[in-house]
């Protein structure tokens, strides 16, 4: 008996030594069925815990789901053993990325929100981190009047323990500016970020992907450098940011830097094939299309490209033409943004992708070597 | 008008002193730093000043606290910079200025002479500017929060600054010898300027020879036995070597030393790191990228900003430059290593494996060199990747502790060479074998790759297994899992139960679905339905294994079924596949269906016993 706890408490020691990532969620996972095999409900409530976090933070945001899902389970079952308060902030991380997959219903994420609210209610807290939910939901699914009246009342609400930390919302509240066009506003309210005051897990990680636009439009293009270099460094190894990896690909794409832009193209393709978020891959393929036809507007009809196996379009010698491969992409993008558009009832998908239509237009040369 | 807040000094001094300061020790920090700053301001007027920094410790007669004079041969204060640098704390309107100007000069003087307070009343600052009308001010400033300003009536001879601190009588201790020479040697053991000692009538130069890692030695060999005594000196370990850093960005040099037992995986080393030749901290943490944790480094920084707390610097682009050039430093290290002398990389890789591994996948060049020598346990035995990929083309690989355990015992048998790759960074590092020596192949292995490596049957074995084979087929279609027949190694295991790596997870969504509520149940089908790879499990039943063999020849239907049920329920825990509702259902009446069984058996009861009934 002692020794499957033994395997698990390696396990686990393994994991807590790992950086976020693909490693980590394997060993808890892992750690997670032995434990089922033995039907330790505690400690697989324990170690599931864990895996939340590590999938959430490792870009497995399905893991994230089914971990909380049965933690869910065991915590209404015997809600004297399981906090309710610790599952209630991880609920917001798996809650807000529901609108990620295309499968889930309107009325499932409906309910879904209004769960977290009945549960944040019950501890008489929470209302803020529910409305900020609410905001970024609404946002993310385009129904924009609704995230514009969300966005005032999120931020008047009052913080309070359920709160996300305030580097990580103000980080949320640049979307809204760049959203709007407000490069300016943006990149003011994300100072203390960018000289490094002020950051968190993800901060200020995704924070200089979404500057690298508006540093671009301000023609301001040191700082649009900084972002980059600084910050694709910092998401190069993490699939969670994917979305990220996106930005830097479209503004080097912009900027006219595509040797690089292919290189990082050649890096996550392996990511965007396989990842659990229709959202993220969106982003990159969307990115990866524009890309690609910065490539075919520079005259070239083929490149040599080391991609994965699992590429459908795979060719063993490496050599691709340009303009089959930004068909492909732009099918991914076109077909993820159909879904999206169809489930959420409303046009921001579509929108996001014509964008690169404009994007063509903006291009200007900026070499980074 | 506009008025002012009144803000308390002593608040101000307590609240430095509790949150900012460590100990009351720092006032000679910040004491040397002001004279640093002013002497550096000097050589910019005047190119050839060499500046000077002078403590003297005067006993009084009569036993009553001692005065502690610092002097500085630096540029001095006009009158107009004395009401605005010692009389403004934090001024926001001067804060943008200085921060301009931070490189030059002056830092935060009035913060710092605050300092001062924590050990004594009163302060005497007599000072001649090197920019002013040659005349010598007096600023005497006191705990309360007063000062006033007055022409000396002892000019000094040349510009400079003298600052007198009369001990308070509770803070004595901090004004002793052997304490001052002890914290002057501290902060400004390597200040490119002399620090000279005055006490009990005797001067001595605290700081005479600056970095050792400037220094001129005669051979490398000594060189390096200089170096690696000052790292005893500096952290108290025996370090394994030392290794030049220099960045042009941020202006960096120092040593790097090799840590003789294997760190923490990603510990955040603690640094020793000077600020102009200042100390800064000796805990700073982000000047190292994070694979480097193998070493412990004393560097001077001349152009990074530290953080307020003193033990990190500023995250920004200057010091991603540094991070990246002092990496190299390290690579080229270990790069002359692999090419020089690869035994001691060798012997390098066995106690810091893990930076080594983490800079390998940074940095194609250095992974091209490393990879071949890095050793992995497999189905066969530990070997190098090199042994490995002399004797089988494709680098077969498991992700998982658990993935390897369930295909190690029945891949050697069958004579497959496949490779653990549950370590940290291991996965990873063969992902890349490919993109870097494109000649390569890997594959990721599991257990449902294996059955391709078993024997076929026979044509007459096909024969005998095939009621056997139709009856599984049927019995675990509700579990989604197929049923093969074949022969393999070792005989005694009776089946391999596989699935691919999706597999494993959708049996573990179906667990979570069970336990959750409606709504969860609706969100996980939905979240399932997204993923590709509906394939199925594989249940293979080795007919080199005797139980099976002689399960074929059974013709009792119940008997079978029950006995297929059982394989494929020890087939999932031996895998270490926790049981979903249904399959526990399955193991709690199968194994009173057996032992009915076998009671009608030896008990010689009637065929329709209890225990068959229990079955489905």
């Amino acid at each position: 008996m002692a020794d499957w706890r033994q395997q698990v408490e390696a396990l686990r020691a393994q994991a807590g030594e790992l950086p976020e990532g693909d490693a980590k969620v394997r060993a808890l996972e892992e750690a997670v069925r032995l434990v089922d095999v033995h039907g330790d409900v505690p400690l697989g409530y324990e170690l599931r815990d864990s895996l939340i976090d590590a999938a959430t933070f490792g870009g497995y945001p399905d893991k994230a789901l089914v971990a909380f899902a049965w933690c869910r389970g065991q915590q209404k079952k015997d809600p004297q053993r399981f906090d309710p308060e610790d599952i209630l902030w991880k609920q917001k991380w798996v809650v807000g990325r529901l609108d990620e997959f295309p499968h889930i219903s309107r009325k499932q994420i409906a309910d879904a929100l209004d769960d977290v609210e009945q549960g944040f209610a019950k501890l008489d807290a929470g209302r803020r981190a529910a409305l900020k939910l609410r905001y970024q939901m609404a946002r993310d699914m385009g129904d924009t009047a609704e995230a514009e009246r969300l966005w005032e009342e999120w931020l008047v609400a009052p913080r309070d323990h359920l709160t996300d930390c305030r580097v990580c919302e103000l980080d949320d509240e640049l979307d809204h500016h760049v959203d709007k066009g407000e490069w300016e506003q943006a990149i003011q309210k994300a100072k203390p970020i960018l000289d490094g005051r002020q950051s968190c897990a993800e901060i200020p990680h995704l924070t200089l992907g979404t500057l690298l636009y508006p540093f671009f439009k301000l023609e301001r293009m040191k700082e649009a450098r900084d972002c980059h270099v600084r910050g694709y460094a910092m998401v190069a190894k993490n699939r969670e940011f994917l979305s990220t990896v996106g930005e830097h690909l479209e503004f080097l794409a912009l900027t006219g830097n595509l040797s690089r832009g292919l290189t990082l193209l050649e890096k996550h393709l392996g990511w965007a094939l396989e990842h659990a978020s229709h959202r993220d891959r969106f982003s990159f393929y969307t990115a990866a299309s524009f890309l690609l036809g910065q490539v075919v507007s520079d005259g070239r009809d083929e490149v040599s490209l080391r991609l994965p196996r699992a590429f459908p379009l795979h060719a063993v010698d490496g050599g691709y033409g340009t303009g089959a491969l930004k068909d492909w992409l732009d099918s991914q993008a076109r077909d993820i943004a159909a879904r999206f558009d169809a489930r959420n009832g409303t046009k921001r998908f579509t929108g996001l992708l014509a964008r690169n239509e404009v994007l063509a237009t903006e291009a200007r040369l900026f070499p980074l070597d | 008008m506009d008025h002012r807040f009144q803000v308390s000094l002593r608040g101000v001094i307590d609240l430095l002193s509790h949150h900012l300061y460590s100990s009351p020790g720092v006032y000679v920090r910040e004491l040397l730093q002001n004279a640093t700053d002013a002497i550096r301001a000097r050589q910019q007027l005047e190119p050839q000043a060499t500046g000077a920094v002078g403590l003297e410790l005067r006993e009084k007669q009569d036993g009553g606290p001692p005065t502690l004079l610092f002097t500085d041969e630096g540029v001095g204060l006009t009158e107009e910079e004395i009401h605005r640098f010692l009389a403004t704390i934090g001024e926001s309107s001067k804060r943008e200025q200085l921060e301009a100007r931070r490189n030059d000069f002056i830092g935060q003087f009035g913060i710092g002479l605050l300092s001062c307070f924590m050990v004594c009343d009163e302060l005497l600052v007599v000072t001649r500017s090197a920019k002013g009308d040659g005349r010598t001010l007096e600023w005497r400033g006191r705990h309360d929060g007063t000062y006033d300003v007055r022409v000396s009536e002892h000019p000094l001879d040349a510009p400079g600054t003298h600052v007198y601190l009369v001990a308070r009588p509770d803070m004595v201790e901090w004004f002793t010898p052997e304490r001052v020479r002890q914290l002057a040697k501290h902060y400004g053991g390597l200040l490119p300027f002399p620090v000279r000692l005055t006490a009990e009538g005797k001067t001595e130069t605290l700081n005479p020879d600056g970095p050792p890692w400037r220094r001129a030695y005669e051979t490398p060999g000594d060189r390096r036995q200089a170096l690696l005594a000052y790292g005893r000196e500096v952290f108290g370990t025996d370090f394994l070597d030392v290794i030049p850093l220099r960045s042009e960005a941020g202006d960096v040099d120092g040593v790097a030393y090799v840590l003789p037992a294997s760190p923490h995986f990603n510990a955040k080393q603690k640094h020793r790191v000077y600020l102009k030749q200042m100390l800064l901290s000796e805990s700073a943490e982000n000047l190292l990228p994070e694979w480097a944790f193998f070493v412990k480094c004393v560097v001077n920084a001349n152009g990074l900003r530290p953080t307020a707390s003193r033990e990190s610097f500023y995250e920004d682009t200057v010091l991603a430059k540094a991070r990246e050039a002092l990496g190299q430093s390290l690579r080229q290290y270990l790069m002359d290593l692999a090419h020089e002398e690869p035994r001691a990389l060798q012997r390098l890789i066995a106690l810091h494996g893990l930076s080594v591994k983490g800079l390998a996948l940074d940095d194609d060049d250095f992974y091209r060199l490393v990879i071949h020598w890095l050793t992995f346990e497999t189905s066969l035995g530990v070997m190098t990747l090199a042994d490995y990929r002399r004797s089988w083309p494709v680098v077969r690989y498991t992700p998982t502790l658990d993935a390897f355990r369930q295909v190690a015992r029945v891949a050697a048998a069958q004579g497959l060479c496949v490779l653990n790759a549950a370590y940290t960074h291991d996965t990873a590092l063969l992902e890349k074998l490919p993109h870097v020596v494109p000649e390569a192949q890997v594959a990721p292995f599991s257990s449902a790759d294996l059955p391709q490596s078993f024997e076929e049957l026979t044509l007459d074995e096909r024969e005998a297994v095939y009621p056997l084979l139709r009856l599984a087929e049927g019995v675990l279609a509700p579990f989604r899992c197929a049923v093969e027949v074949k022969k393999f190694f070792p005989a005694e295991v009776p089946t391999l139960y596989s699935s691919d790596a999706e597999g494993a997870f959708r049996r573990d969504a179906e667990r979570a679905r069970e336990e959750s509520d409606d709504l969860y149940a609706g969100v996980l089908d939905g979240v399932m339905a997204g993923t590709g790879g509906q394939e199925r499990a594989l249940l293979c039943l080795n007919l080199h294994n005797p139980v099976v063999r002689r399960l074929a020849a059974v013709e009792g239907r119940e008997l079978l079924k029950l006995s297929v049920e059982m394989l494929y329920v020890q087939a999932l825990l031996l895998g270490q596949h926790p049981l979903n509702a249904q399959e526990m259902a399955l193991l709690n009446h199968g194994l009173l269906g057996l032992i009915s069984a076998r009671l009608d058996e030896g008990g010689g009861g009637g065929s329709s016993g209890p225990g068959s009934r229990g079955m489905h």
